[in-house]
């Protein structure tokens, strides 16, 4: 749609002929764009009475609904069944991913600035306001989730996670570059520190619910798929017969059975390939059918990255006297791998959502934790779903509209100047 | 058909210690015979041009040699070591040998510096200071060392093979060998690559070119290979190659170039 017009300029002898663009009144804008024809009128008063009766019954459910039962069950939504004398793991884990998170984007931030530094490529910081643009559906979450809560604390832990992950922005911008290249360790501390958080003092991670548990799947189901998905795609294109057929066979065998089928399996059948004596908890088995399931997608999506990478690469790298495992590691990976950022997103999207599928093997993750709100006694049988349904599709929708956002945001990054 | 080839072609009169030999070399694609009873010997510090028409097999030859292409019979040594399947051996030639393609082939995701310096570091275990001393200087031999932080993409095509040249200088090579190097360059970036390939024969490397470019191959070359469906048709001087050639192929091929 146009907003401006374009008309001659007649009186301006230097100007003659040119061109000018001129802003259009609300009146003449609309009546250009939206009423030209006889059926533009009547498509743009059909859409605009739907969108006008959309928007009423949204503002007539917000503002008549009970919210009561979010009210009442939002400890039960967020961590599930943890016990709720150890809610302070669940805290202090939070405000350990925003430092992880933050010193993470700082260091990257910087490196990015370092490179254009380097390089001569354009390079512009991010402002405050355009972070903000970039990650306001999380922070309205946090604030539809802050509103609900009866006491003061989750506004303290709200406020402690955001000071810590803008503080720890700055140091990780700050930090120079000999250290930034121990970014991994520091990775892999933080990821250790948050675990021990959780899991020690005998909690372990099979009581866990709630959206925490939907997250936690998430991202320890991608992490454990990812070197597995790795080795398979290497493994299907390797020149073994006996490797590429193996690979071949779990990928195709993974990637036609439904992910329930393989949550139920994990559930009824993984035991009996144990060894006596190992009993895992539902988390754990969940966890191992969904990396298990996870690997054969992710293979999938490496393998499309190590075809994206032309062979004049590999010949490159040959013709210089590199060994084939330094020629993969150091010239075939980084690009395949990079190339498939995208792609990945995509899959930890996919997973993020597919996650709620453990409720059919009984487990209270965010869905579990509103169907049974709806089942307690106080609020059973009122058409309460349209209650916290909506609040289950807010927090899925949130996650994988940012991570979306920003798969799109990195595709469009990597493309300038680097390749 | 193959007879006829060898009498005229003896391409084995290398002036000097020869450093790279092929006898009696045959290739293969499936059915179809890319090489024919390829006989070359090249000798230390000697540069040798090969012409010829597009699907003759001048590049299946310099990627034989370095074993980008697998030869079905015959013998291919460089150095005095013999190509066979042994992977110790190959690594051993292609790291006396470098190599420059069409396509440049520079590793988009490292700076130049980093694309110099990867073989030296990776292979031949250099330290990191050292390495980038090196390429500094190669850098500065091919005319760009400004360039040396940036990414290959940010580089025109003449840079970029410069840069391709220098990454292959870099692991000290006792022979390079050039695939069509200026054919995917617009014209007014050939000549700096050209420049760059003429220094580095007046400085006594020893180098096999397959080219379009006459003109290097009349300055530079101390020997002209003509090849024509996968054989060598004539072998001679610059001078003689040009001015009196004595096979019809070759009287018609420099017909429709010249």
């Amino acid at each position: 749609m146009s907003d401006r017009e374009v008309i001659e300029r007649e009186s301006d002898p230097a100007a003659a002929g040119r061109p000018i663009h001129v802003r259009l009144g609300a009146w003449k804008w609309a009546k250009k764009n939206l009423f030209s024809t006889w059926y533009d009128a009547l498509l743009t008063l059909t859409l605009g009475s739907l969108f006008v009766a959309f928007g009423w019954t949204l503002i007539r459910f917000l503002f008549t609904s009970d919210f009561s039962i979010l009210r009442v069950n939002l400890a039960l939504l967020m961590v599930g069944g943890f016990p709720r004398d150890q809610l302070w793991r669940p805290v202090v884990a939070l405000i350990l991913v925003s430092i992880l998170l933050g010193v993470m984007a700082g260091m990257g931030s910087a490196s990015a600035r370092d490179t254009a530094e380097q390089t001569g490529l354009p390079y512009e910081r991010s402002s405050p306001m355009a972070v903000l643009k970039r990650f306001w559906p999380i922070l309205a979450f946090v604030v539809v989730v802050l509103t609900l809560t009866e006491t003061v604390t989750p506004w303290l832990v709200a406020g402690a996670a955001l000071v810590a992950g803008v503080g720890s922005f700055s140091l990780g911008r700050g930090l120079p570059a000999g250290v930034r290249r121990f970014g991994w360790a520091i990775l892999a501390i933080m990821i250790a520190a948050i675990y021990l958080v959780l899991v020690s003092g005998g909690v372990g991670w099979d009581g866990w619910g709630g959206l925490h548990l939907n997250l936690f799947l998430t991202v320890a189901g991608l992490l454990l798929a990812f070197p597995l998905g790795l080795l398979l795609a290497l493994g299907r294109r390797s020149t073994l017969p006996t490797l590429r057929a193996m690979s071949v066979t779990y990928i195709e065998f993974i990637r036609g059975v439904p992910l329930i089928t393989l949550l139920l399996m994990g559930i009824f059948v993984i035991g009996f390939f144990l060894p006596t004596g190992f009993r895992p908890g539902n988390v754990t088995r969940v966890l191992i059918a969904i990396t298990l399931f996870e690997s054969a997608y992710i293979a999938e999506v490496v393998r499309g990255g190590l075809q994206s990478v032309p062979g004049g690469q590999v010949e490159a790298a040959q013709a210089l006297g590199l060994a084939p495992w330094k020629t993969m590691r150091r010239i075939v990976l980084p690009q395949a791998l990079r190339n498939t950022i995208p792609a990945m997103v995509g899959q930890f999207i996919s997973l993020f959502k597919d996650t709620t599928l453990v409720i059919i093997v009984g487990m209270i993750d965010i869905l579990g934790a509103s169907q049974s709100a709806n089942a307690q006694g106080g609020f059973l049988a009122q058409g309460l779903h349209r209650v916290t349904l909506p609040f289950v599709a807010l927090a899925f929708w949130v996650g994988s509209y940012v991570m979306s956002r920003e798969a799109r945001r990195l595709e469009h990054k990597l493309g300038v100047g680097v390749r | 058909m193959t007879d006829q080839r060898s009498v005229f072609a003896d391409a084995t009169q290398a002036k000097g210690e020869a450093i790279i030999e092929c006898v009696g070399v045959d290739k293969f694609f499936g059915d179809f015979q890319a090489l024919y009873d390829i006989n070359i010997r090249v000798g230390l510090q000697e540069v040798v041009v090969v012409i010829g028409p597009s699907g003759s097999g001048k590049s299946t030859l310099i990627r034989c040699i370095n074993r980008l292409e697998k030869h079905d019979r015959g013998s291919i040594s460089v150095g005095g070591i013999e190509l066979t399947d042994d992977v110790r051996n190959v690594q051993e030639i292609r790291r006396e040998t470098g190599m420059v393609f069409q396509s440049f082939n520079l590793f988009p995701h490292l700076t130049v510096l980093d694309n110099i310096t990867l073989a030296p570091r990776q292979v031949r275990h250099i330290g990191k200071d050292a390495a980038e001393e090196d390429a500094m200087s190669l850098l500065e031999r091919v005319g760009i060392p400004e360039q040396a932080r940036k990414f290959p993409g940010q580089l025109s095509g003449g840079q970029q093979q410069r840069v391709a040249i220098a990454r292959a200088l870099a692991m000290k090579p006792k022979a390079m060998l050039f695939d069509e190097p200026t054919s995917a360059l617009d014209p007014e970036m050939i000549k700096e690559v050209l420049d760059v390939m003429v220094e580095l024969a007046k400085g006594g490397m020893t180098m096999i070119v397959v080219t379009h470019e006459m003109g290097f191959a009349r300055a530079v070359a101390d020997r002209v290979v003509f090849m024509s469906d996968g054989g060598i048709v004539e072998v001679g001087t610059p001078e003689h190659f040009f001015t009196d050639p004595q096979e019809d192929r070759t009287k018609l091929f420099l017909s429709q170039i010249l």
